[in-house]
């Protein structure tokens, strides 16, 4: 199966789950459902868990595709330090952040869709994968190619002079006189 | 840049006009079931219970159903490439929109993910309504048992719950960073479609939401057994009038039969009958005749297959069952079989060397051609088993279709190309096609030595035939070194530095007045964007670009 990242699938995962359960949370508390401090909680946490998904880490092996506008996000996320850095902490925090969305029907969704992400990165975390920031590179300048710094110090190779000269008693086949040969190159 | 009309007429106008006729479908289906639910005589009770949540979730159901069976048409790729073939459809203007198959895919996808949420979101609602608006006179009507019960556990509930989970694995695999870094958490999840397509056609079994069935006998609003008329509005009503309000008969409500297989099954056994005639016509093993190796880590495989028919531009999904019995990989077919030989080839290339000891040896193969990052262990010896499917269609088989055609091709993206001039090497004359310009943009320089001979030998060919303006080649690499002294026709056509796009538009442009020119690109993102900007602005010399996209994954 090759090296999977499963830290990449679990990001996406977590991410629309904090969707879910932002959405389901609105519904919760717009609808005045019974228990609406648990969908109140929910929009909490679906803040938080979109805020801390959304700077997607740095791959370990290829190009990284970066979110629009992440780089906010990443230097919050990275200043925890280890804590966010470790797919433990993460895989154990959205457990503990799931269980009260599935004491209400609206949220129950986005409860166990958090919780499908927090067992990804809890095997993600096994493997030793982390969270790595993508921060903007330094372009280095190209450096300008040898061949414009030195012209070239003689002239284009010419036919010798008996082929140069203008054959002025001969106009018309001279018209046709091509001192070099035609090839196909 | 200034857009022209014309050019984008002629390159994005098929498809929006498909996207608005889509848009115009899901919109009218939509209003037209919400109306159904707010003003249907049949509805009037449950209406009064539920309010516009149920308007709202039945009226997203229905655009569901809709865009469930689409989502499943672009992708029977055996029934496109047949289409595409067979000139059934001969206008090139549907035939490109074809291309756009995958795009419509998506739109479909995310159509249902929205709407998912929305319907969800309206049935929690009408789950409330139901427990609180209980209604004591229409028992029949009622989903919860008691009053302020809030019940979910029957089949509609948890069956959506369960589609809702396998519909967010689907679709949080499925963004283009996943794809692209580990295809097999892609491809195995988005095969759960079968399951998710089952359990929905179960959905309603056990309706919650019931119509009633009696409307002649019980007109609704209808005056009730122990109701009189004084009651209403207190105005003197005649005996004549009051007969004909009362009821002649209790309310009977019946709930819905599941309707979702009426739209779901002929799309779903057309795309399983196209996935078994895939399985079949895969089942016979190839035979590999030869390997050849190529500098930059490229092999080449030529293979030999019964009946095997492609065209230039198709490409093949192999599958190796040594390695994986449920992965398929594509790969543009660099050499189609025609009369004289019998073989067709692909160029993989390489990553890494022979390891491993013993009996086996294993290879590491990283893919070219769609997607440059998928890797297939490849067993040497006894498992060197493949099976091919396809071939299937692809945007470059439009190339002789054009007068004049332009090819772009950024490194191995120029494996649909070699299979175009490998087709002109056996015969130029049958074509339509009267110029092939041909630009090909690599990083090293050691790649072009993949097809130099190729290229040569067509130039030399149509150089020997008297028609030395048919193909014009630009090489373009960002290293300076020189090529081999017996690949002189491209030493001398080779440019160091990135192509300026403008330019080179332009002078085909000059060359070829009020005529119509195919770009095809297969090559990274940044020269596909630019090409494609490029190719809809304006133009005083009258010529039209129309852009053509192989997309990689």
């Amino acid at each position: 199966m090759g090296k999977i990242e499963w830290a990449m699938w679990a990001n996406e995962q977590a991410l629309a789950s904090g969707l879910i359960l932002l959405t389901g949370g609105i519904v919760g508390v717009a609808g005045q459902f019974r228990g609406w401090q648990f969908a109140a909680y929910a929009v909490a946490a679906g803040v938080f868990v979109c805020l801390l998904e959304y700077p997607r880490s740095k791959r370990s092996k290829g190009t990284s595709v970066e979110r629009t506008g992440q780089y906010c996000f990443t230097v919050c996320v990275k200043s925890f330090g280890p804590l966010t850095r470790n797919y433990y902490v993460r895989a154990f925090l959205h457990a503990a952040i799931c269980v009260p969305g599935g004491f209400m029907l609206a949220t129950v969704l986005g409860c166990v869709c958090l919780g499908i992400a927090s067992i990804i990165y809890f095997v993600a975390a096994i493997r030793g994968e982390h969270w790595e920031p993508i921060l903007p590179r330094k372009e280095s300048r190209m450096p300008v190619a040898e061949s414009i710094k030195n012209p070239p110090q003689n002239p284009p190779p010419r036919p010798p002079a008996e082929t140069r000269r203008k054959r002025v008693d001969d106009l018309e086949d001279a018209a046709y006189d091509n001192p070099i040969s035609v090839t196909d190159n | 840049m200034v857009v022209s009309v014309r050019s984008w007429v002629a390159n994005e106008g098929g498809k929006h006009l498909v996207l608005m006729l889509w848009l115009a479908a899901n919109t009218w289906l939509f209003l037209k079931t919400f109306l159904l639910y707010s003003t249907g005589q049949q509805y009037h009770y449950l209406y009064k219970m539920l309010g516009p949540g149920l308007c709202i979730s039945r009226a997203s159901a229905s655009v569901l159903n809709l865009n469930c069976s689409l989502v499943l048409l672009p992708m029977c790729r055996s029934l496109l490439t047949f289409v595409r073939g067979s000139h059934t459809v001969s206008s090139r203007k549907t035939r490109r929109l074809l291309d756009k198959s995958k795009t419509f895919h998506v739109a479909c996808g995310v159509a249902i993910c929205i709407f998912s949420v929305v319907h969800v979101s309206a049935h929690l609602v009408n789950v409330i309504n139901f427990s609180v608006s209980y209604s004591d006179d229409f028992p029949a009507l009622n989903l919860a048992r008691y009053r302020g019960e809030v019940r979910h556990t029957h089949i509609p509930g948890v069956t959506g719950v369960l589609l809702v989970l396998i519909l967010f694995l689907m679709f949080t695999s499925s963004s283009y960073c996943v794809r692209v870094s580990n295809y097999e958490i892609f491809w195995y999840t988005h095969n759960l479609f079968i399951v998710f397509y089952i359990i929905l056609m179960v959905h309603m079994v056990g309706g919650a939401l019931k119509y009633q069935t009696n409307i002649e006998a019980h007109p609704p609003g209808c005056l009730r057994a122990n109701q009189s008329g004084a009651e209403q509005l207190g105005e003197e009503l005649e005996q004549g009038e009051d007969e004909e309000r009362r009821c002649r008969e209790e309310a009977h409500f019946q709930p819905h039969y599941p309707q979702t297989w009426l739209w779901v099954s002929g799309p779903l056994c057309l795309y399983c009958a196209e996935r078994f005639y895939r399985y079949i016509r895969s089942c016979d093993p190839v035979t590999i005749v030869t390997v050849i190796r190529h500098p930059c880590d490229v092999i080449e495989l030529r293979m030999l297959k019964k009946n095997f028919k492609a065209r230039p531009g198709q490409y093949i999904v192999l599958n190796c069952p040594g390695v994986s019995s449920f992965e398929n990989h594509p790969f543009t077919l660099t050499t189609c079989p025609t009369e004289n030989k019998e073989t067709f080839g692909i160029h993989l290339r390489v990553v890494g060397d022979w390891t491993g000891g013993g009996k086996y040896k294993y290879m590491c193969v990283c893919l070219s051609g769609f997607s440059a990052n998928r890797l297939v262990y490849f067993c040497q010896r006894c498992v060197f088993r493949l099976y091919v499917d396809g071939p299937f269609g692809s945007p470059s088989e439009e190339v002789f279709n054009y007068d004049v055609s332009l090819c772009v091709a950024g490194g191995i993206g120029v494996t649909p190309f070699a299979c175009v001039l490998h087709a002109l090497l056996d015969g130029w004359k049958g074509f339509r096609l009267q110029r092939l310009y041909f630009v090909w943009v690599c990083r090293e320089l050691q790649s072009f030595y993949w097809f130099a001979e190729l290229l040569c030998a067509v130039h030399h060919k149509l150089w020997q035939e008297n028609r030395p303006d048919y193909f014009n080649l630009k090489l373009f690499i960002s290293q300076t070194d020189n090529l081999q002294e017996k690949y002189r026709p491209l030493t001398s056509r080779l440019l160091v530095g990135r192509p300026r796009w403008k330019l080179l538009l332009d002078e085909i442009a000059k060359t070829n007045n009020n005529k119509r020119v195919g770009v095809f690109c297969c090559g990274p993102k940044g020269i596909s964007r630019t090409l494609h900007r490029l190719c809809n602005s304006a133009r005083s010399s009258g010529t039209t670009f129309e852009f053509n996209k192989e997309s990689f994954s």
